[in-house]
């Protein structure tokens, strides 16, 4: 049991102009990961705090927080990795609503614009009901599966949009998460959307603004690896657009 | 926080209701490695930029006559031609390690029924390319092949 100075940046929009520090002196366990002292802060010290958490163990990625200036998923992180000063931010490159909680709506926005769901473009052209599961599955190999399974295991913690500096200067870039998702349903054997969603990822502020400063990469606590779907995506819509030159384009719609 | 992002970085495609505080940058931003990696990388274009001026003067000065190509060349035993072009080297070799480092994991998965080959295979790959191409540069330079 060690004495460590908590810092939590508190923001309240209804009396703060801007955000400030508020320090907690916390009794730590040897045990706990970074959340847990924010809990405590919560529970014996000052209620008033707001932050997002929830499965505390890195799988719902709600507890995603700047700690030291680095984003890290704070249910995940050892406290007694830090010193005795722990400086625990809301994550960086988002609009602060509370405290600790970001505004999500932005992110969810270009999360949403790049199709995160499978297209069949059969199924558009038939009548509903032949959704059924009678009508037949999709069936896909685990070597298939193993194309894409590696951006599927994104927890949208949104660490990576803290990481990157191209979300910090270009508001209009997709960025790193979004793009992973719609990469790993463009390599899904299931899906047939590949090219709405090349269309979207040749457009301003997607896959080309992204100059592969890799930051997004590093501080993924999944291993996604989006830098790697980026990069990919972008090899994706070059060859689309090149083919797109010399043969006529299909219509998925 | 290391200073204010842009101000619309994240923003939601409608004001939501509550007033919120401005995007930060992290303070991170000049402590990371990588940060700090790719900002060198980028600066490197400045480097060729100058290289183009350069390569642009030797161009007018072959298209003046040899004498003018003469003085040129002379003027190249400058010892801040000889740093500029040390920076120059070391920049290329800089720029070109850092991508044949992160290249391997830009290759899709497949490519029809192709896989890509491991990434150590892809790394002495490109490695061989460039020693192979550098080398038979330098020949041609030393006029040993032409």
């Amino acid at each position: 049991m060690a004495e460590k100075t908590i810092i939590i940046t508190r923001f309240d929009p209804d009396r703060d102009e801007k955000p400030r520090k508020q320090e907690y002196p916390v009794p730590c366990d040897d045990s706990w990961k970074v959340r847990d002292a924010v809990n405590f802060i919560k529970d014996e010290i000052d209620p008033t705090i707001s932050y997002r958490w929830s499965c505390r163990m890195a799988v719902c990625g709600s507890c995603g927080m700047m700690v030291n200036g680095e984003p890290k998923l704070t249910c995940k992180v050892a406290l007694s990795d830090y010193g005795d000063r722990v400086d625990i931010e809301p994550l960086a490159n988002f609009p602060i609503v509370r405290d600790l909680v970001i505004e999500l709506d932005g992110f969810m926005h270009k999360f949403e614009s790049v199709k995160p769901w499978i297209i069949r473009a059969k199924e558009k052209a038939e009548d509903k009901a032949s959704r059924h599961p009678e009508k037949g599955t999709f069936n896909q190999s685990a070597e298939e599966l193993l194309n894409f399974k590696q951006f599927s295991m994104c927890i949208n913690c949104m660490l990576c949009y803290s990481a990157c500096p191209v979300v910090a200067n270009e508001p209009d870039f997709l960025g790193p998460a979004a793009i992973a998702l719609g990469h790993r349903y463009n390599l899904d054997s299931r899906d047939e959307g590949t090219e709405e969603r090349l269309e979207i990822f040749r457009g301003e502020g997607t896959v080309f603004s992204c100059s592969y400063a890799n930051e997004c990469s590093e501080v993924c606590p999944k291993n996604v690896d989006p830098a790697a779907a980026i990069n990919q995506a972008k090899f994706s819509a070059v060859i689309d657009w090149a083919k797109g030159l010399v043969l006529p384009r299909g219509d998925t719609q | 926080m290391a200073g204010p992002a842009h101000p619309d970085a994240m923003a939601p495609p409608k004001p939501g209701r509550t007033r919120t505080a401005p995007p930060q940058m992290p303070a991170s931003w000049w402590g990371s490695k990588g940060i700090r990696t790719y900002l060198l990388f980028d600066a490197t274009g400045i480097i060729y930029f100058l290289v183009a001026f350069l390569a642009i003067r030797f161009v007018k000065a072959l298209g003046a006559g040899p004498e003018a190509w003469n003085a040129a060349m002379e003027s190249l035993e400058n010892p801040i031609y000889i740093a500029f072009h040390i920076l120059a080297l070391v920049s290329v070799i800089f720029v070109a390690v850092r991508f044949f480092r992160l290249f391997p994991k830009a290759q899709p998965p497949t490519m029809g029924p192709l896989k890509p080959p491991p990434a150590a295979v892809i790394h002495g790959m490109l490695y061989v390319v460039w020693l192979g191409i550098t080398a038979l540069m330098t020949a041609i330079l030393a006029g040993v092949l032409f």
